[in-house]
């Protein structure tokens, strides 16, 4: 996509949402062909990638050893951060980590964090002194849009397929880190006026806010995000809610297909 | 090299190495051209458990403007290891080692890249290496050759990156991870296949000049037969999956 008319691509979206139609020919809910692959990367204890569309996605856990903070000598500590290099796209530049990938991986921390699936205390090895340390890294190699999406299921089937290396820190045997549950994202983007689920390259740069929901096992919230600029009601909201509530059920799926193998 | 010379025996007792292979035998090379969508060009290289990406973007208009060479294009390379690559984890953003191979690596692609070609322009290059078990700088070079002939972009030949090396007093073709560490020498380099030029040269360690031409000859057997590979990925993408 070149950025040199989104105007008359807004244009275009508009008219196409009046039709009901999307510019890739998708229903408004109807989202890409998703594939998941774990346990992809050699050097990670934990690995997925993730390709929504033309969007590729890698998210990769390693561990390490740390002393737990003053206030909480029992926890271990999870990290989750994002990383938009230039490798993802014409328009991103190398440099400093930027607004949008600090957003990214903030968004992707929270869901994991506050649905609860890793508990903190079970990252314990001597309280007071040495505890895990979790950190999931991911790595956005192709963004042809909603990377969001891509980058919460990618972490968390990265992090469900994850092995505690005990034995190479000399802490006991290695065992599977302890997961219990699988928050899943679901993204939303207005797009000629209108939310459209899982927004392709066009859309996002011919569309306007973006509302990321988090969900539970149990269909709970753990997380939620407004993005850029523009406004919307409460009951466009349930709207997607209730397609949020489908579509992270359908995902957390396939991630249960993918940890059956 | 790390490590010490002879503290880790690195050879069996027949002569093959820890992991079975012969002296002169590369680890198993797969490739694959266009993997990422959002890329002009790109394509993914195992090399034994090494996996690397590269991304080209271009040829597209060079700023900021003094970057810009009025009578050819610049080739700007990024080599990068994800902070999930190595068994430790290595924190986000540059440092000066892949600061060095950014900059020899571009200097060996712009020595191949018809670059004259595209006057002001630039083009991208990115390497993102997703795992790493030594020799990536040259698995990243291979990749990079790959992806800018996905793009389109002419070039004067290819440009396969191998290395070769010393563990226990042995020349030995491409140098696993334990290899690198306790070896003796690392000699990667940067191979034209077709015309059999060097573009890319860097070295370590300790080669006699006999042990020098040992491996540069075990190199050029190795860049052959990665070409091939090279250039079968690409016809499957093109030639519509006739190799």
């Amino acid at each position: 996509m070149v950025e040199l008319v989104p105007a008359l691509l807004r244009q275009e979206l508009a008219r196409l949402a009046e039709e009901d139609n999307r510019i890739d020919g998708r229903g408004r809910w109807d989202a890409r062909d998703v594939s998941l692959e774990t346990d992809c990367l050699y050097n990670a204890e934990g690995s997925a990638k993730v390709v929504i569309g033309g969007t590729v996605v890698y998210a990769g856990v390693k561990f390490e050893l740390r002393t737990p903070w003053p206030d909480r000598p029992t926890q271990g500590s999870l990290m989750c951060g994002a990383e938009l290099r230039p490798v993802a796209g014409r328009k991103y530049e190398p440099g400093p980590p930027s607004p949008q990938s600090i957003e990214l991986g903030r968004v992707v921390d929270r869901g994991i964090r506050e649905s609860g699936c890793i508990d903190m205390e079970s990252l314990c090895i001597v309280p007071g002194e040495k505890v895990w340390g979790v950190m999931i890294d991911i790595h956005v190699l192709s963004d042809q849009g909603n990377i969001f999406d891509a980058c919460g299921l990618a972490a968390i089937a990265a992090l469900r397929t994850a092995v505690v290396p005990a034995e190479r820190f000399d802490v006991g045997e290695d065992h599977k880190l302890l997961v219990n549950g699988t928050p899943i994202m679901a993204s939303f983007t207005r797009v000629g006026g209108r939310f459209v689920l899982d927004a392709n390259e066009e859309e996002e740069l011919g569309g306007d806010e973006r509302i990321h929901i988090t969900l539970g096992d149990e269909g709970h919230l753990h997380s939620l995000q407004k993005g850029l600029k523009g406004v919307f009601t409460p009951a466009e909201f349930a709207e997607i809610f209730d397609v949020a509530q489908k579509r992270c059920v359908e995902l957390r799926k396939l991630v249960a297909e993918k940890e059956g193998n | 090299m790390m490590g010490g010379y002879g503290d880790v025996q690195l050879l069996n007792d027949d002569g093959s190495r820890l992991d079975g292979r012969k002296v002169d035998e590369m680890r198993p090379v797969s490739i694959e051209a266009g993997v990422l969508p959002a890329a002009d060009g790109s394509a993914m290289v195992t090399h034994g458990l090494n996996v690397a990406v590269a991304a080209v973007y271009g040829p597209m208009e060079a700023h900021p403007r003094k970057i810009q060479r009025q009578d050819r294009a610049v080739i700007d390379v990024r080599y990068n290891m994800a902070p999930f690559s190595t068994s430790d984890r290595i924190r986000p953003g540059f440092n000066r080692r892949s600061r060095e191979i950014s900059k020899v690596t571009a200097e060996a692609l712009e020595s191949v890249v018809l670059v004259e070609r595209y006057p002001r322009s630039k083009i991208r290059v990115e390497i993102e290496i997703l795992a790493a078990e030594a020799g990536t700088r040259c698995v990243g070079i291979t990749a990079a050759a790959v992806a800018l002939a996905d793009a389109g972009i002419p070039m004067r030949d290819m440009i396969v990156g191998v290395a070769s090396g010393k563990i226990e007093d042995t020349v030995v073709l491409d140098l696993d991870k334990a290899e690198d560490n306790y070896g003796q020498a690392d000699l990667p380099v940067g191979i034209l296949p077709n015309t059999g030029e060097i573009a890319f040269l860097q070295m370590d360690g300790d080669l006699s000049p006999d042990e020098f031409d040992l491996a540069m000859e075990y190199n050029f057997k190795a860049a052959k037969e990665i070409h091939g590979i090279m250039v079968d990925a690409l016809k499957r993408k093109y030639d519509g999956g006739e190799a």
